[in-house]
């Protein structure tokens, strides 16, 4: 069957399953109206309206973390239309743009092994952040086996061997 | 002689489809107008604007609870609690061209509503489809949506309310989107599926030509 004439078909059943609604339906429903609608104002209601404009959640989470620095500023007694909050917001969107997030994080774990002792190298400050195999940093496990960091913040599992074919690519494409 | 007067006819033809089709972009047009006037004064809390919803959105309402498959006395208690909502919620309607998404999202989530509370006491209640083919070469026709009509009670819910949304109760693809509260692309791959199971369906019985 074509598929025009089954849709034609489907739009011809809207038509046919219909009935006779009950006048006093309308009547019963009219005799409900509140005397003085809520009026629109902003609250909950229109945050919830700005996350439905079909945001994806980073951009939300981004609006609100710029929100809460930009309050932030303002409560400290910083000038409000001085230059530090302007470079603040610029700072954290070009963070953002960058995935540095990513980087900034697996920064931060590599801090916290090298304080408690472990071996771990950092190569973060010269990968190329656009190689998504690129490694930001190897931490040697205790069964001799290494897990390597990438510049998207997931991590792996990897033998010596591997390793060392992971940082010749990584080196590779870097000259 | 009888070509100048073919001629003419086809002129006349083409006068009367594009006559045709101006009405229709104007009436689009002005309902749009309208509907964005209404919001407006919807969202200004005036009463009128609400008694003017209610004419133009009762009968749409409460045959897309029958449809959905509501008894008769339920699906009045639906449409009015659906507007009762409506009430309550005003204040998230954006503009007129939301209206439409808005009312029904609040529609389909008051249907939810009822049906997870009275899941197993409530049955499902088919719309009759009304016979106004009557001559006999119409009869194969009325088969046809009987069995369909059939075929969609049979869907998934998910699926059946892509269906009724926009082939029965006419809504736009984002309209209906924004009714079932997904995106567009995700409405779209529903309908997908449903239009798919219902042609298995028809294959599988050969009731469809």
């Amino acid at each position: 069957m074509k598929e025009e004439k089954f849709k034609e078909l489907l739009n011809e059943l809207g038509r046919h399953t219909t009935e006779e609604v009950s006048p006093d339906l309308c009547e019963e429903i009219k005799q409900n109206i509140p005397s003085r609608l809520p009026r629109h104002k902003i609250n909950w209601d229109t945050i919830s309206i700005i996350i439905d404009l079909r945001m994806s959640k980073s951009i939300a989470a981004a609006v609100i973390i710029i929100s809460v620095i930009l309050m932030l500023n303002w409560l400290g007694g910083r000038d409000p239309v001085g230059r530090d909050i302007f470079q603040d917001g610029m700072l954290f969107l070009e963070y953002w743009r960058d995935g540095a997030f990513d980087i900034a994080s697996s920064k931060l774990k590599y801090q916290h092994l090298l304080r408690q002792g472990h071996d771990v190298i950092w190569y973060g400050d010269n990968v190329n952040q656009k190689d998504p195999n690129a490694v930001l940093f190897q931490y040697r496990l205790p069964d001799g086996t290494y897990e390597v960091t990438f510049v998207d913040g997931h991590a792996k599992k990897v033998t010596p061997e591997e390793l060392v074919v992971l940082l010749a690519r990584m080196v590779n494409k870097m000259k | 002689m009888a070509n100048k007067a073919k001629k003419t006819e086809h002129i006349v033809d083409f006068t009367y489809l594009n006559d045709r089709k101006r009405n229709i972009t104007l009436k689009k047009e002005y309902s749009r107008q309208k509907q964005n006037s209404l919001a407006a004064r919807l969202s200004a809390g005036d009463p009128k604007a609400a008694s003017e919803l209610v004419d133009m959105y009762y009968q749409q309402i409460y045959l897309y609870m029958r449809r959905l498959g509501h008894d008769r006395q339920i699906s009045e208690d639906l449409t009015q609690e659906s507007f009762l909502n409506a009430w309550r919620y005003i204040s998230q309607l954006r503009d007129g061209k939301a209206l439409n998404g808005w009312l029904y999202r609040i529609a389909s989530n008051t249907s939810k509503l009822y049906w997870r509370k009275h899941r197993e006491v409530s049955g499902i209640e088919d719309i009759e489809v009304s016979d106004h083919n009557s001559t006999y070469e119409k009869v194969g026709h009325n088969e046809e949506l009987e069995f369909l009509k059939n075929a969609v009670a049979r869907l998934p819910m998910k699926l059946r309310q892509t269906i009724i949304l926009h082939y029965m109760q006419q809504l736009t693809i984002a309209e209906a989107a924004e009714a079932e509260g997904i995106r567009e692309g995700t409405f779209k791959s529903r309908l997908n599926r449903a239009l798919k199971l219902l042609r298995k369906q028809a294959i599988r019985k050969g009731s469809l030509s």
